[in-house]
């Protein structure tokens, strides 16, 4: 398994108070796949159904924001690989 | 410093963190100035003005308050923040000759000024202590004079040297009959100035006082001329004023033109220096609508303010000629609101 990698960004190095700020996080891992399954339900007499695709992501990953000044970051967007957070400074 | 850290785990248990470090900064401060130095008491009552632009001249006997200016001692202990602009500039108002005065027992004689500035051709021009009367000590009596009164006030201000060196040098100056140029004279102030903040530096002064260097900031050069990093590192604050005075004015553009000179031209140490905007306003025969114009500004620093560069740390209505407010009231209201909302409050 290999490890998962992550950055992180803000808009800005200084904020006033009110203000918006955003957090963008890039992040990704190589063992994280997206697989299709596909099911086609076959009767005894051999009628099948239309076939019914579903995605499984293969070692997902989760993402988890915390702030030391207890500020609430709110996901805004999400990707797969970026990912931004919105905070009111 | 706060910080905002990010984890990121996988189905497994193994995580990733990156984590980034911001700054808060403090609110701005709104501030005001009420036309002819006047008592601005009744106008800032009750709304969030929290800083004061004043003008001195040196060569006036009274500076701290100001003859007759008790108001501002009682906006000074309530917390309201001064900036105190101290001018080379003589305002005029009677006997331009020497002037001989005791302070503290010592008795001082200063000549009379020597220079003129704001040269505009047909206009008569202003006289004003030189820069080189200044370096050559002539006029420590009038500094003495100042700090002696300053030190009775009961509490520190920001002491802005002149109103607008780039106005004063526009059309060159003179001095003792020989003429200079407007990079000249800006040369030569920067010696006079830094004369001026060490002679004060080195006595005892009052807590949180602080000092700059005034400029209107319109002309590009002359703020690069006027901003050495020599002498920015004996300065608090930078410093420069906002009009607008074209109908396609936006606050942003006016407020962020001399960041962005700021931010191209100068070191670091001036970089590292809050903004004190002594004087905005907007002029009511271009902008009708004064009340909407003032209501961008707001939103306007606050983006300044998130960007690279300098914080800007007041702002100070000038309500008084470009900026003077009319109809009052509504500018006034506008004002008021302005400075109750972020990054104000």
């Amino acid at each position: 398994m290999a490890a998962p990698t992550v950055t992180a960004s803000l808009n800005a190095t200084s904020y006033a108070p009110g203000a918006q700020m955003l957090l963008t996080v890039t992040y990704g891992d190589p063992d994280t796949k997206t697989v299709t399954v596909t099911v086609v339900v076959t009767d005894a007499q051999g009628n099948s159904s239309a076939p019914a695709k579903v995605n499984a992501v293969i070692d997902p990953l989760t993402v988890t924001v915390t702030d030391d000044s207890k500020r609430t970051w709110t996901r805004v967007s999400d990707n797969g690989t970026v990912a931004v957070y919105r905070a009111v400074a | 410093m706060p910080r905002v850290t990010v984890t990121v785990r996988d189905s497994s248990g193994q995580t990733a963190t990156a984590a980034a470090n911001y700054s808060l900064t403090p609110p701005v401060l709104g501030g005001y100035y009420l036309s002819g130095n006047a008592d601005p008491t009744t106008d800032m009552s009750g709304g969030n003005f929290r800083s004061l632009t004043q003008y001195r001249s040196f060569a006036d006997s009274n500076i701290f308050p100001g003859y007759n200016r008790p108001w501002l001692v009682t906006l000074g202990r309530s917390g309201v923040q001064m900036n105190m602009v101290l001018e080379l500039k003589h305002y005029g108002a009677g006997d331009t000759g020497s002037q001989t005065f005791t302070v503290d027992g010592v008795r001082y004689t200063v000549p009379a000024p020597a220079m003129t500035i704001q040269q505009r051709p047909g206009t008569v021009w202003p006289k004003a202590y030189g820069y080189g009367q200044v370096i050559s000590g002539q006029c420590d009596g009038l500094f003495a004079r100042a700090l002696s009164q300053y030190r009775t006030l009961g509490f520190g201000v920001n002491i802005q040297l002149a109103s607008e060196l780039d106005t004063d040098h526009e059309f060159g100056t003179t001095e003792a009959g020989k003429a200079y140029t407007w990079a000249e004279s800006d040369a030569r102030a920067v010696q006079a100035m830094t004369y001026i903040v060490n002679w004060f530096r080195v006595k005892a002064l009052p807590a949180g006082t602080t000092f700059s260097v005034g400029v209107g900031g319109f002309d590009r050069a002359s703020f690069t001329r006027t901003h050495p990093e020599s002498l920015m590192s004996r300065l608090d604050y930078l410093q420069w004023n906002v009009y607008a005075t074209s109908a396609s004015d936006t606050a942003l553009a006016r407020f962020r033109r001399t960041k962005d000179w700021a931010v191209a031209d100068l070191g670091p140490v001036a970089l590292s220096r809050p903004v004190i905007v002594a004087e905005w306003g907007v002029r009511v025969a271009e902008i009708p609508d004064q009340a909407a114009w003032i209501a961008t500004v707001p939103a306007a620093i606050a983006r300044l303010n998130a960007e690279r560069g300098p914080i800007l740390a007041r702002t100070n209505y000038f309500n008084s000629g470009w900026g003077t407010l009319s109809p009052k009231a509504a500018g006034l209201a506008a004002l008021r609101s302005a400075y109750a909302r972020s990054p104000y409050a």
